[in-house]
């Protein structure tokens, strides 16, 4: 066995980490597919409620006019947003060399993956008659119409159709060595499904050579590629003249949220997976001080920002704004907005406090908060620019419906639903590179 | 290489290996290839690599994206005109996001491209010749030599702290 110790991971060899992950992959137990059948009844209630809105019409929805985008624009927002953080630690944190990113690069990758999908079907479902997507996919049609690329909404489009293609590819290269070393290590169809899915790699010195230099153009690609997505999805709002919407602070601060309820998802998910799959001596609690850390700097980004767009209310001088920024912290959303400062920013200031941030129990529970609070961000933003707009007779509050909380528990539930499938049948953290924090203490170095 | 004889050393530690093929460079074996759990600065540089061609893979796919994303914004904008009082019809600054993001996904593609037709994978044939346990915790170091030289290659490996592994 190879010993290469380090002070942070002193009792891990090259075999140990091979054990422990493929480990993970053994025959899953019977409350493992309980588990499943669990999140997959709740998928299928997100579909049959999903279908009833097909059959009957948006209206089954509580969009109204004024407040037109609901839950639906909400969700997608909030799951572009948890998709960040993924991209952030397997890319942005490779090129500065953070060797800590490398027990949960894997995991955070997929959550990045599986959180577009899901993103991507919002707004699918926003648009009622989803049949006639097609309109925006630019072809010679018999209409002669054409998609028109001065809309915000088709920025999007192309935005998230090729962050889904990046992440995916860059998910499934960094994949691929540990494909093999499960392919090494297996038997059976088992065997014959991982030679299939890597490719033929043998980890040759030729192979190694094109492939961090590869990996290396895939993380530098995909760092400017995830700022300008969320900033894209920020202008949805910030091209628009809605008061609370038309600001060009939102580029900056939707990434900081996103990235700031990413790593709170990636807390949410690596601490029952640590526990669960006894990942302890690779899943650190440094890793977890690290990204705690991380989430205090987001929140603070995140909570400069709220401040900021009162500032300039305040200081515009603009009767329409102070209006919307008076009515955000005492109207009847008033709820949400001190959800939102107090989760998204006040609480995770606990984390200053190195017990709070080294304690398992309190970083779960702060990464809850602060997914529930960035949630609410979404909707203050969202409903709140809308309900309260520049003709108080067009005024208007909204709820969600019933088939909208319907749709939202599927959706949570198909994201976790295919995060537990991954868990149990690829390795959830990347063999590979924990073997490289031994040796070098970083990541396929290019 | 009919006649020609594979033999694996396999090493648990990158420095053995390292050392290996700097005596292996003097002497009289052919050497193959390096299998490695890990990619190594200190293998690739013992084997004195060139840099991968990947990146102009990259280049051309990042190049071809900026054209064709404004390219079709524009193509788009001609077709169907939206004529909203003095403003252009081809506006080069909404076209820039169409650009940016194709410039980054056709990149990706190149490099996708770039690394398939560089390491020749998806492929059956890397497989020959291969041990397992180079994608655990060891490093193999496969070497040719004549028959007759055998015995030699295997000592070789040995007195370099090796196990050894002879294909047929």
């Amino acid at each position: 066995m190879v010993k290469k110790e380090r002070i942070d991971m002193p009792q891990l060899t090259y075999a140990s980490i091979d054990q422990t992950v493929l480990n993970t992959l053994s025959a899953p137990k019977r409350y493992y597919w309980a588990i499943v059948a669990v999140l997959f009844l709740g998928v299928l209630v997100g579909a049959a409620c999903w279908t009833y809105q097909i059959f009957v019409g948006i209206g089954v929805g509580g969009q109204n006019n004024p407040v037109a985008w609901g839950t639906y624009l909400i969700n997608f927002v909030f799951w572009v947003g948890i998709a960040h953080s993924g991209t952030l630690i397997s890319a942005i944190l490779h090129l500065f060399r953070a060797g800590w990113r490398n027990p949960i690069a894997r995991a955070a990758e997929t959550m990045t993956v599986f959180a577009v999908c899901i993103a991507g079907l919002f707004p699918f479902i926003h648009l009622g008659r989803v049949w006639q997507v097609y309109y925006m996919i630019p072809y010679p049609n018999q209409r002669l119409l054409w998609p028109n690329f001065l809309s915000p909404l088709m920025f999007d489009v192309i935005a998230i159709s090729t962050y889904l293609t990046v992440s995916s590819l860059f998910w499934y290269t960094g994949l691929l060595p540990d494909l093999a070393a499960i392919r090494d290590r297996s038997e059976g169809t088992r065997k014959k499904i991982f030679t299939f899915l890597s490719m033929g790699w043998t980890g040759a010195h030729e192979q190694w050579r094109h492939y961090t230099r590869g990996y290396l153009f895939f993380a530098a690609l995909a760092t400017p590629l995830v700022i300008s997505v969320h900033s894209v999805v920020s202008w949805d709002f910030a091209l628009g003249i809605v008061p609370g919407w038309h600001t060009t602070i939102f580029a900056p601060y939707f990434v900081a949220g996103a990235i700031h309820s990413g790593l709170a998802m990636v807390l949410t998910l690596m601490i029952p997976l640590r526990k669960i799959f006894k990942y302890e001596n690779i899943i650190t609690r440094d890793v977890l001080e690290n990204v705690a850390k991380t989430i205090v700097f987001t929140g603070l980004i995140v909570g400069f920002a709220y401040a900021t767009e009162f500032f300039i209310a305040w200081y515009s001088h603009n009767a329409v704004e102070i209006e919307q920024f008076r009515w955000r912290a005492s109207g009847d959303y008033r709820w949400g907005f001190y959800f939102m400062v107090v989760c998204n920013t006040l609480i995770p200031l606990l984390f200053l406090f190195k017990k709070i941030r080294t304690t398992i129990a309190t970083l779960f529970i702060i990464s809850l908060i602060v997914n529930f609070g960035m949630w609410w961000e979404r909707f203050v933003i969202i409903v709140g620019g809308v309900a309260r707009g520049f003709a108080p007779y067009a005024w208007g509050l909204y709820a969600p419906t019933i088939i909208e909380y319907g749709i939202m528990l599927g959706s949570f539930c198909l994201f976790f639903f295919f995060f537990v499938l991954f868990a149990k049948h690829l390795p959830s953290v990347s063999m590979t590179e924990m073997k490289e924090t031994l040796e070098h203490g970083g990541s396929h170095a290019g | 290489m009919p006649g020609k004889k594979y033999i694996m050393g396999l090493f648990k530690e990158e420095d053995q290996v390292v050392s290996t093929l700097t005596a292996l460079k003097e002497s009289a074996y052919q050497f193959q290839r390096v299998h490695s759990p890990i990619p190594s600065h200190k293998i690739m540089a013992a084997l004195d690599l060139k840099k991968s061609r990947v990146g102009w893979f990259t280049l051309a796919g990042g190049i071809l994206g900026l054209i064709s994303g404004f390219a079709l914004a524009v193509y788009c904008s001609i077709e169907w005109r939206l004529i909203v009082s003095g403003k252009p019809i081809i506006s080069l600054i909404p076209f820039f996001i169409v650009g940016f993001e194709f410039t980054i996904l056709f990149a990706v593609f190149g490099n996708i491209i770039g690394l398939l037709t560089q390491t020749r994978l998806p492929s059956s044939k890397t497989m020959a010749h291969y041990d397992p346990r180079c994608s655990g915790e060891h490093f193999g170091v496969l070497a040719t030599c004549e028959p007759m030289q055998q015995d030699g290659l295997k000592d070789f490996f040995q007195q370099n702290g090796g196990e050894v592994k002879v294909f047929d």
